[in-house]
């Protein structure tokens, strides 16, 4: 029953950030203005010159800052607690160590350019132009990336006894059956509203091609589902469709329409060699601005700029910065000292923590090419929810399934508190419910529980609705010369976009300050 | 220019040494989850630790290492300590763990439970006779002290006992004694009121 409302959140979730984007398209005036008159990035005027920025966590939000800032003039130090600089854009390839609180592993996968996995993000849509952008500078080769494969696997153990269909035939065959109903059920006198009893044929016409119905509107199968052999010395023989109630059992019907949303529909991308060529990027710019290793104990807002307390290698360590901007996650955030005012802190409660899971798998063959998938996600009802292939190194022998990631946090928590053995063994068992075979093909894995990973503990900030109304402005708004940011204060939490969307606002208004400051100087 | 090697040989050598003291011995791992100066960090539900006693604090994580706590299915908070106390015990630094919280600057935190206090004097008299008048706790009884404590903590661990997700495991017998006092208070009322009587120690 949990279960059940956690994957309608989800979808309640998908839904919400459709809205969002299409909120925040509207502020940035995007519909009146051409595409590629769209800002990718601020423009600064202000000089940084003689001043100091600390930067709590070199995240994406915090690598852009620190990035832009440095470009300015700004003195800037970025600390980050964590052995590496990325936050949650993390990729694990051959020695890889994920520093999980409790369950550290090495990733053991073999030494080889195609074989990583993307822990954090993993896709970028075309319209997310400030990451596109920074991709652009970096100098970050970026390459297809397959979201929606009509090959893949649907499994749901409520529909045909739990055996996989081609997502194709799901698709084609329900839609196939909707448009029958439809076009029978349509009284062309009763039609009503925009539409005249004249659109009747236009709207059955739609209907049939919708479905693709026979001359008499009927559905008896098509070629989108699949042709039932490809012999192609021999006419073509369509699949028979598979039973509408059957298919109505499953509740893939929630899912069946992730590979069609704002940020999930094709063309999606994805640097070569991991998502993490985007931070490394970054760090040919700025590495010797960010000190890892660092946690920040305390923060206090001073009437002038703020003061920073971390430690390091067990000692404490005190500065101070003009500005300061902090991507820490709120829910850690929550747990340090500092001197904010009690309404600020307690937005950092309030909105929950993300507690995404994944898991990947280096295969010893790529056995799913055999069976015509390349690329794309195989989507199940089950824990582990998807299997993903990678695009990249096809027809080369080994390649890294992800072989689980789950949305609800009830199935997060369920793998989280098994030990990395126990998590593939569960994966692996769901996961021969779509490849029978499995098992023999798994070389060896990696578990990512966001909510255990340290310096993160959590994945993205679960906002809602009345959340955004609540707090979303109280922390987006400074505290004195103290800024909140990351994907967590964005209108799209859980995306590098939504990071760095966050980062050009606060060096925006910092760099307004700045240039007001310049003026008065000059005036005086 | 050998001096120069030479010296840049030291300093890899010393970064190297810091890496693997980082990497082994670090307890700053703790502070990631139970705040600065482990005071306590209710934005993921990880109380203050700081001020605990040692004797409690190596017990417990004795009891997160074995399963003897940390758990049961519904206990989520439980399944995230569970493994830390695990990772102690094997690596063996149970000790060294304990000594570095005993070395942190305890705070009292700022109380959130809301309840009746003059009730909740009442109920604490059933917790006297271990945790003591000042809830100063008690070492012979090995009953530790609750006041100054995260109060927020406080009640989800009476509910824990209630529900039996802490106390239920057999080796848990100090938790087998709480849960049958945690019995006896009556309903969730019962619980913040003497959690408030506890913030006003």
């Amino acid at each position: 029953m949990n279960r059940r409302v956690s994957r309608r959140d989800f979808l309640h979730l998908a839904g919400t950030l459709g809205g969002s984007t299409a909120v925040y398209r509207a502020a940035m005036g995007i519909g009146l203005l051409p595409v590629a008159a769209r800002a990718a990035r601020p423009l600064l005027t202000a000089s940084g010159k003689s001043r100091k920025v600390l930067v709590l966590g070199a995240g994406i939000s915090g690598l852009t800052a620190a990035y832009e800032l440095s470009k300015r003039g700004y003195e800037v130090q970025v600390l980050e607690a964590s052995f590496r600089a990325g936050g949650r854009n993390m990729t694990v390839r051959h020695g890889s160590r994920i520093d999980e609180t409790g369950y550290p592993q090495v990733c053991n996968f073999d030494d080889d350019p195609d074989l990583y996995f993307n822990c954090g993000p993993a896709r970028i849509p075309g319209h997310h132009v400030k990451l596109l952008g920074y991709c652009k500078e970096l100098e970050v080769e970026l390459e297809p990336f397959i979201n929606d494969n009509r090959n893949a696997w649907v499994q749901d153990d409520a529909m045909f006894g739990g055996k996989p269909i081609r997502a194709r035939e799901y698709l084609s065959d329900t839609r196939g059956f909707v448009a029958e109903l439809m076009a029978k059920s349509i009284n062309k006198e009763a039609i009503s509203g925009p539409m005249t009893p004249d659109d009747w044929d236009r709207l059955r016409e739609y209907l049939k091609q919708f479905g693709e119905l026979d001359p008499q509107f009927r559905y008896i199968g098509t070629s989108r589902a699949g042709l039932a052999r490809h012999d192609y010395t021999a006419p073509e023989v369509l699949k028979a469709p598979l039973s509408p109630s059957e298919l109505l059992k499953s509740k893939f019907m929630l899912i069946m329409s992730f590979g069609e949303t704002d940020d999930q529909a094709a063309m999606m991308m994805e640097p070569v060699g991991g998502m993490d060529r985007v931070v490394a990027g970054f760090m040919r710019k700025i590495g010797p601005l960010v000190q890892l290793e660092s946690q920040v104990q305390r923060i206090r807002v001073l009437p002038q700029g703020v003061e920073v307390t971390y430690r390091r290698d067990g000692q404490y360590v005190t500065t101070k910065a003009d500005y300061v901007l902090n991507c820490i996650p709120m829910h850690l955030l929550a747990g340090i000292e500092h001197n904010f005012p009690a309404e600020y802190v307690a937005g950092f409660t309030a909105i929950p923590r993300g507690k995404l899971f994944k898991i990947g798998f280096q295969m010893k063959e790529r056995f799913w090419e055999r069976e015509g998938i390349y690329g794309g996600i195989s989507w199940t009802l089950q824990d582990i929810q998807q299997i993903w292939y990678p695009a990249h190194g096809i027809h080369r022998k080994k390649g890294v399934v992800l072989g689980a990631y789950t949305f609800d946090a009830v199935a997060g928590e369920k793998f989280a508190r098994l030990p990395p053995a126990e998590r593939f063994k569960l994966a692996i068992a769901q996961g021969a419910k779509i490849h029978p075979d499995y098992a023999s093909h798994v070389e060896s894995g990696v578990s990512i529980a966001w909510h255990q990973m340290n310096h993160m503990l959590g994945c993205a900030a679960q906002w809602d609705d009345a959340l955004f109304k609540q707090w979303f402005a109280k922390l987006q708004a400074p505290v004195g010369n103290h800024y909140l940011i990351g994907d967590q204060v964005s209108y799209h939490p859980g995306w590098q976009e939504g990071a760095i969307a966050s980062a050009h606002h606060a060096i925006a208004d910092i760099d307004a300050r700045v240039a007001a400051a310049g003026t008065q100087v000059v005036r005086s | 220019m050998k001096k120069l090697l030479a010296a840049c040989a030291a300093i890899v050598v010393l970064s190297l040494l810091a890496d693997s003291a980082r990497a082994g011995n670090s307890f700053d791992y703790c502070l990631l989850c139970h705040g600065a100066n482990g005071n306590g960090n209710y934005g993921i539900r990880a109380p203050k630790i700081s001020g605990m006693e040692t004797w409690y604090l190596a017990r417990q994580l004795g009891n997160f290492a074995s399963g003897a706590r940390g758990t049961p299915a519904d206990d989520a908070a439980g399944h995230e300590m569970g493994p830390v106390g695990v990772r102690l015990e094997r690596e063996n630094i149970v000790d060294d763990a304990v000594r570095f919280i005993a070395s942190l600057e305890p705070r009292r935190p700022s109380a959130t439970v809301k309840g009746d206090v003059a009730r909740g004097r009442k109920l604490y008299a059933a917790c006297t006779a271990c945790h003591g008048t000042k809830g100063e706790g008690n070492a012979t009884l090995q009953a530790p002290a609750l006041a100054a404590r995260s109060d927020w903590y406080l009640v989800t661990q009476l509910h824990n006992y209630q529900r039996g997700l802490r106390g239920a495991d057999e080796r848990d017998a100090y938790g087998a004694q709480m849960r049958a006092v945690a019995a006896t208070l009556p309903d969730d009322q019962a619980v913040n009121d003497v959690v408030a009587f506890i913030n006003s120690l």
